[in-house]
């Protein structure tokens, strides 16, 4: 019984790295309708970004640290939109994607390049004591850093739901994924919007990554792995839609978890797959995703 | 005074003309109606106002100022609402947030707060549903939700395009009643219809349109009685009968 809560706990940390990067697959295809490939390599940018400063300024705390490495990957995900995919929207689908995928093969190289391609870890600045009252509790080994993860992605994935479902500028993120055209008739400028869009997304991505770099390691390729277990998340839950993001994503994680824990390792990725065609066959659009829009 | 004024209007979808150099003026507090066949070119004129679509050549006017180059997010600033063909209301949207949307250019308090007032006076039903989405209204009430979201901008002018399709006589009724009551609180119109009856019985002066040419205006009642417009628009054969304007326009 201890080790299924130990394990369910490693599985809460695993989804909530693969939530915060689900989301900004999810977001970004509401808004535009793209799978944007290049995402798992923004988290992994992000988690580069987070290794750099915190290398560059030691006496830098986390609560500085991450939000530094999310402004910057913020900016590098308004960057991918404004110069590699605003001119491509009224393209064909298949372009956007290509480009997407160039625009990931591109950032593993600038980062291998630049910073080499050893894999790495974020010298850790959270607490790594033990929780002693929760470990009495459940019985299971619990540490502060773990709890941290879990609860500060669980926090910015409630921030991010109150921006969408709260906040006027979130009812416009609404209004482009439902129809884009109508929305500058609302005075609203559409460009802002998505651009403000890749920024929010790249942004928890970057949290993502601050976070495994300091759970796990990080190297220049660890987005594709990653990346395409997030987005498996994101259309489990029902891509474009947040709350489906969170869901898929602690799904994975458990069954994953779980497979390791219980099964064997090297059956992980297949269970995940598998998880994933089933799900689809028996929910199209996702746990919790719109069937495709009956439009009059 | 005027409002609107188009002055040699050409567009073109690629290779496709539309619109052949076309001329209409709207002036402050008229309700102007433009009248023509499917595919004569009312919606790209309505597209071209507000800056949907480029200009191929000629300019547009807002009160004497060119906004040629005005982006259409920027349009609605300057109080030009569109109310497009099949309304355009946000499906997943409820009713309160398709109306707070359009204030996103006007989010004072009291401007938020008046126009709401007046959208739910105008359409109570509107208030009924608030929390109900868009997507879930009949199309009554989506024209309604329409039409009052693009009064939640705070414009003065309001481009209404075909308001009346797929609505019962009943509805269109409705609807055109709080038209001329938006008009006779201040706000222009240029309405687009199909429905020559209700649009020419509520105008102030109307225009017809045809293959991308505006072939006719005038006052509308004039127009109204004009053989060609009664042949063509009010399908009146041989056009010697006197028009009824009481009659509801074919309704599909
Ligand atoms: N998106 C489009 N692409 C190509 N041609 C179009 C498009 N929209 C309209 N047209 C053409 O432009 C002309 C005018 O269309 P439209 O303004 O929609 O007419 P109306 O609103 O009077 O029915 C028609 O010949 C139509 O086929
Ligand atoms: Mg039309």
């Amino acid at each position: 019984m201890e080790t299924v809560v130990q394990q369910l706990l490693n599985a809460a940390q695993l989804g909530a790295v693969y939530a915060l990067i689900a989301l900004g697959y999810s977001m970004v295809y509401g808004v535009i309708r793209l799978i944007n490939f290049a995402h798992g390599d923004i988290f992994m940018v992000g988690g580069f970004a987070g290794l750099l400063l915190a290398l560059r300024f030691t006496w830098m705390p986390l609560w500085a640290l991450m939000p530094l490495a999310m402004l910057l990957t913020a900016l590098l995900g308004v960057a991918i939109e404004r110069v590699a995919y605003r001119r491509l929207r009224q393209a064909q689908r298949m372009s956007l994607v290509i480009t997407a995928l160039g625009v990931g093969i591109f950032l593993e190289n600038l980062v291998r390049l630049g910073v080499g391609p050893e894999t790495r870890q974020i010298p850790s600045r959270m607490p790594t004591t033990p929780v002693a009252w929760l470990q009495d509790a459940l019985g299971v080994s619990v540490t502060w850093d773990k709890l941290l993860i879990i609860f500060v992605s669980l926090a910015l994935m409630a921030l991010l739901w109150a921006v969408v479902h709260r906040t006027l500028l979130g009812t416009a993120m609404r209004a482009v994924a439902d129809d884009k055209d109508v929305v500058p008739l609302m005075g609203v400028n559409l460009n802002r919007v998505i651009a403000v869009t890749f920024a929010i997304g790249s942004a928890l991505a970057a949290a993502g990554g601050v976070f495994f770099g300091q759970a796990y390691s990080l190297d220049p390729y660890m987005g594709i792995d990653l990346g395409w277990k997030a987005f498996i998340a994101a259309v489990i839950g029902g891509i474009g839609s947040i709350e489906g993001a969170v869901l898929g994503s602690f799904l994975l994680a458990g069954v994953e978890v779980l497979t390791v824990a219980y099964l064997s390792s090297n059956l992980k990725n297949g269970i995940a797959f598998g998880l994933l065609i089933l799900l689809l066959l028996i929910w199209p659009s996702g746990l919790l995703g719109r069937p495709a829009s009956k439009k009059v | 005074m005027s409002l609107l004024r188009l002055e040699q209007v050409s567009v073109a979808y690629g290779a496709i003309r539309a619109l052949h150099g076309v001329d209409l003026e709207v002036r402050e507090g008229e309700i102007v109606s433009l009248l023509g066949a499917n595919g004569a070119g009312k919606s790209t004129i309505l597209r071209a106002v507000s800056r949907m679509l480029p200009l191929q050549g000629g300019d547009i006017l807002l009160g004497g100022r060119s906004v040629r180059a005005t982006p259409a997010h920027e349009l609605v600033a300057l109080g030009v609402a569109h109310v497009p063909e099949g309304r355009g209301i946000f499906p997943s949207l409820t009713v309160q947030e398709n109306l707070a949307l359009a204030t996103w250019t006007r989010r004072e308090r009291r401007h938020v707060e008046e126009a709401t007032r007046r959208v739910f006076r105008l359409f109570p039903r509107l208030a009924e549903r608030r929390t109900q989405a868009g997507g879930t209204l009949s199309g009554g009430e989506q024209q309604m939700l329409a039409v009052g979201r693009a009064l939640m901008t705070g414009c003065r002018l309001l481009l209404l395009d075909e308001p009346s399709m797929g609505l019962s006589p009943l509805l269109v009724r409705e609807v055109f009643r709080a038209f001329q009551e938006i008009n006779a609180e201040g706000t222009t119109l240029l309405l687009v219809e199909q429905n020559a009856h209700m649009a020419l019985k509520i105008a102030h002066r109307g225009c017809v349109l045809e293959n991308g040419r505006i072939v006719l205006e005038g006052p509308a009642a004039e127009l109204a009685g004009h053989p060609r417009v009664r042949e063509a628009y009010l399908g009146e054969a041989g056009a010697s009968s006197p028009p009824c304007p009481g009659t509801p326009g074919s309704s599909r």
